[in-house]
């Protein structure tokens, strides 16, 4: 008897463990992808559309929807030429006006000016004739100031007199006695005559430097005046100028207006001409491309009927007591973004809880917004089917 | 089936906190398994030792002999473990004392000692199995539950609550579920198994012990009569 491999070790057994487990990991991982999850689904909704339609006659159809936008297109440019036309003829009123507005405004100014102008003779005028006034109210003030003088002056000498008639008194009175004292008065008085003389003469001399200053000031006075009114003209000139430019500006910007137009006219000439070569060749290659869109466009709609009957499948409750074969159609209208406009019954069942299920059915997949994910030229005619609801053997 | 929803992609893409509960339970699972497969095959040789040891015990064997045979007693297992602690006792004591009832009490403890060591020897490890059949269910449940508080957390976030939004998440945290009675299943059917494999293992051991205490009290009944007479 083997003793000693009585007792067991722990290696096998850990080899054991870890290859069961890899065999389980192996397992989950090549077998549960491969299992094929997709339950066969039996179809109890079969929606049929109204209209199923031919490679033909959807080539047909989208034939004539491109004419009717070819014609929508000419009519749109038929329009937008008219806009331009009108546009043209409104810009060319508002020219007009602006022209006779700026007319108007050149005529206001040149009035302006000539106010101005008027004006400012006049003032010249009124500030010169007030010029000859004060010169005047000057001059006869100068006239009392010397007839004041030459009295004063008049009225020293008669004073003098007096002087020398009592000096004579004096002096026949006082002659003996006083030959000396005499004398020496006439000196004084003499000396007196002098002062006066002077003091007369000084004030002739102040006045005379008086007459000069005022002269100076009214010559001054004449220089600002005559240098005002040249500023003034120079004013005048400059703005004349000034407007002179402006008009020119106006002119130019008008020319260039205009070119800029008629380069816009030339170049809309251009785009339709090339649009209606587009147009054309559209048209050359429309057979070929309407057939090849009308087989796409019912693939498209194939798979969005599919769509369509699986939603209102998972959203159908059938009703517990259905006659044996029941079936109902029910036309539903979309619309253009796939909501549910509206879901009547075409053909009723008879059973009108089955009608209603029916219609609650459908109410409750919709929207179905796969619509928008057709090409275009397929989505109106898919905006209307029918779908028959045929329970058939199921519960 | 998509790519993205195959269980590897489904680990990989998990959170943290998942990731390491799923980890948990594949250690488990393993050293589980380890110990299912050990105790399966120290069941089985012990079974079969045990078979063996009795019909050589019960051939008539001089038991002198049979004590000769058997080697050292620190590799002996099972029934032979029980038989060569009582013999060996009752080799002992015979000589020292004439009271018969004291060697067979004295016979009986030591076979009593031996048998809780086989006892022992046995059920080793499968405390380690009767906690993950009874914890993994728990933990991959908490798995479960921490990635499906994450799931809502990110569908807080999206602006449509759609099915193929919480799909993922829910899917990946079924997943430690799903590991979790992966090894709680074998667990606790092993564990059930191997106990009671072992308990019946232990109950021959006992039955043996005490086919041999009478044995040993037969042979001392004799050795007194023939003494007394």
């Amino acid at each position: 008897m083997a003793r000693h491999d009585q007792r067991v070790g722990y290696g096998l057994p850990v080899i054991l463990a870890v290859a069961l487990h890899v065999a389980v990991v192996v397992f989950s991982v090549i077998s549960l992808p491969d299992r094929d999850p997709e339950p066969t689904s039996s179809s109890i909704v079969q929606a049929t559309l109204v209209s199923t339609e031919t490679t033909t006659d959807q080539a047909q159809r989208a034939e004539e929807a491109r004419a009717r936008a070819q014609a929508r297109e000419a009519e749109e440019q038929r329009q937008a030429e008219e806009a331009a036309r009108q546009a043209e003829e409104a810009a060319a009123a508002e020219e007009a006006a602006r022209q006779a507005e700026q007319q108007e405004q050149r005529e206001a100014e040149v009035r302006a000016r000539e106010e101005a102008r008027q004006a400012a003779e006049a003032e010249a005028a009124r500030r010169a004739e007030e010029a000859e006034q004060q010169a005047r109210l000057r001059e006869q003030q100068e006239e009392a100031r010397r007839q004041r003088e030459a009295e004063e002056a008049e009225r020293q000498r008669q004073a003098e007199e007096e002087a020398e008639r009592r000096r004579q008194a004096e002096e026949e009175a006082e002659r003996q006695r006083q030959a000396e004292e005499e004398a020496e008065r006439q000196r004084q008085a003499e000396e007196e005559a002098e002062r006066q003389r002077q003091a007369e003469e000084e004030a002739e001399r102040q006045r005379q430097a008086e007459e000069e200053a005022e002269r100076q000031r009214q010559a001054e006075e004449e220089a600002e005046r005559q240098r005002q009114a040249e500023e003034e003209a120079e004013r005048q000139r400059q703005a004349e100028e000034e407007a002179e430019r402006q008009r020119q500006a106006e002119e130019e910007a008008e020319r260039q207006r205009q070119a800029e137009e008629q380069r816009r006219r030339e170049e809309a000439a251009q785009r339709a001409a090339e649009e209606a070569e587009a147009a054309l060749q559209r048209a050359i290659e429309g057979e070929s491309e309407a057939v090849a869109n009308a087989q796409q466009g019912q693939e498209a709609a194939n798979s969005f009927i599919n769509l369509v009957r699986r939603a209102v499948e998972q959203a159908w409750v059938i009703p517990l007591n259905v006659p044996q074969g029941a079936s109902a159609d029910v036309s539903v209208r979309l619309g253009p973004s796939g909501e549910l406009f509206t879901a009547t019954i075409s053909q009723s069942s008879g059973d009108s809880a089955f009608d209603r299920s029916v219609i609650q059915a459908v109410e409750a997949a919709a929207p179905f917004s796969e619509l928008r994910q057709l090409p275009a030229t397929v989505q109106r005619d898919y905006r209307q089917f029918i779908l028959r609801f045929r329970p058939g053997d199921v519960r | 089936m998509n790519d993205s929803m195959s269980i590897p992609h489904l680990i990989m893409n998990a959170s943290t906190v998942v990731q390491l509960v799923m980890l948990l339970l594949t250690v488990g699972s393993i050293l589980s398994w380890v110990v299912i497969f050990q105790r399966t095959f120290v069941m089985r040789r012990a079974r079969r030792s045990h078979q063996i040891f009795e019909e050589r015990f019960w051939s008539g064997v001089d038991l002198n002999e049979l004590y000769r045979e058997t080697p050292a007693e620190q590799e002996t297992q099972g029934a032979e473990h029980v038989f060569r602690a009582g013999f060996r006792e009752f080799n002992r004591l015979l000589p020292k004392t004439r009271s018969p009832q004291s060697i067979l009490d004295g016979v009986q403890r030591s076979m009593r000692v031996a048998w809780s060591r086989e006892e022992e020897r046995l059920t080793l490890h499968l405390v380690f199995l009767a906690t993950v059949a009874s914890a993994s269910p728990y933990i991959g449940l908490f798995g479960t539950v921490w990635g499906i508080m994450g799931s809502f957390q990110s569908l807080s976030m999206a602006q449509q609550a759609t099915l193929a939004t919480v799909a993922p998440w829910i899917a990946e945290a079924l997943i430690a579920t799903a590991m979790g009675l992966f090894a709680a299943i074998p667990a606790v059917i092993f564990y059930n198994r191997l106990s009671a494999e072992s308990g019946r293992l232990l109950g021959k051991y006992e039955d043996f012990a005490e086919e041999f205490h009478s044995i040993l009290h037969r042979n001392l009944q004799g050795r007194t009569e023939t003494a007394t007479a």
